[in-house]
């Protein structure tokens, strides 16, 4: 008869196959909300540089995006135990990362304030075949856009926000968010177009 | 081309590095691990009484598994009332001992005294098994196990009362 030790049931999981069939990013969040610490590490490693270029797009300097980037992380270790077994954890990190940069924008006294009315025909206004558009020349484009439209346009084409989620986050109507977006791009074309002129 | 037709078609292009260490390096002295590691420094001196509850569920659960893949091999059952007299002795001595503490010193709750108990849930199920499936020899193995459990953790909360207290029962036997 083999002697039987306790201790060889800590070593057993009550549910072994469980957590070999979830997805990666699941068992990282079961080993976080444990307290293991690489789990935090493996979390933060697997996201930080998307994260990060989000802050990066939205805030325009390396050192606030950062700042925001440490503080939206602090929250996303200190809330994984609100994050629902449906939730995306990438969709719920990048809402949080979003909410702070946003809360960066406001805190810089950027208002996303209602414009008039305008034609969404102004669009067609650019004259496409005239310039040509390169990464660097829409880089620096977008970079000098007001904080206002560059936060509009940013969440519309990288972050992939719809434009009723873009007027929901800033606390604007829908019709604005899509009049900023427009005019955002409209700018982003005219200063490539200058660039392009200038070379 | 659309701008965003454009940035969608270049998207990598526009990606820039990772951040700096620092972001880590802030991030590591605030994760919620630390608070933690207080509970569990608080619960290092009691570690036992949470290990006696994980023990015996799981050891439940191993138990249902048991009962669950029948196996046809005839055993006799002489062999098991002697096993069964053997162990039951060992722990109704060891119940005894552990009856001798006063209920406040050991710090057991309710729960975990009903599963100390010889005859609890888990075991009148084997029972009930072992009598319908006498020469089940999963269910055998099965209350082997369980009484082997049982001694040995009542063996480790008394080397542990011995431990903290210094107080030894007068009829304290040696230990398995």
């Amino acid at each position: 008869m083999q002697p039987f030790s306790p201790f060889a049931v800590f070593n057993m999981s009550l549910y072994p196959n469980a957590l070999e069939k979830m997805p990666v990013t699941d068992q990282i969040v079961v080993r976080c909300r444990k307290g293991d610490v690489r789990a935090f590490r493996e979390l933060y490693e697997a996201y930080a540089r998307a994260m990060y270029n989000i802050c990066l797009r939205m805030t325009g300097h390396a050192a606030d995006a950062e700042d925001v980037l440490q503080e939206a992380f602090t929250q996303v270790f200190k809330n994984l135990d609100k994050l629902g077994s449906d939730s995306s954890i990438t969709a719920w990190i990048k809402r949080i990362v979003v909410n702070h940069c946003l809360s960066y924008l406001r805190k810089k006294k950027v208002y996303f304030e209602e414009v008039g009315e305008t034609d969404a025909a102004e669009e067609a206004a650019v004259d496409e075949g005239a310039y040509a558009l390169t990464v660097s020349a829409v880089k620096e484009a977008i970079g000098q856009l007001p904080d206002g439209y560059r936060t509009v346009l940013n969440l519309y084409i990288f972050e992939e926000y719809t434009h009723r989620e873009i007027a929901d986050m800033l606390g604007i109507t829908e019709s604005t968010a899509k009049t900023q977006f427009m005019r955002a791009k409209e700018k982003v074309r005219q200063l490539v177009k200058l660039k392009t002129k200038e070379v | 081309m659309q701008l965003e037709d454009f940035i969608q078609q270049n998207r990598s292009a526009f990606e820039e590095e990772g951040p700096g260490p620092r972001v880590w390096a802030a991030l590591e002295k605030e994760l919620p691990v630390k608070q933690r590691a207080r509970v569990v420094q608080l619960m290092a001196r009691h570690w036992w009484k949470a290990a006696i509850i994980v023990a015996l569920v799981v050891n439940a659960g191993l138990l249902v598994k048991f009962l669950h893949t029948k196996q046809e091999v005839a055993y006799v059952l002489p062999e098991m009332e002697e096993m069964q007299v053997y162990y039951t002795s060992r722990i109704e001595q060891k119940l005894d001992e552990l009856g001798q503490y006063p209920e406040e010193q050991l710090g057991l709750d309710s729960t975990t005294r009903k599963e100390l108990q010889l005859r609890n849930e888990t075991y009148l199920l084997l029972e009930k098994e072992l009598m319908s499936n006498p020469g089940n020899e999963r269910i055998r193995a099965a209350m082997v196990r369980y009484y082997q459990m049982k001694l040995e953790l009542l063996d480790k909360i008394l080397s542990e009362q011995e431990k903290y207290h210094h107080i030894t029962p007068s009829n304290k036997k040696d230990a398995l």
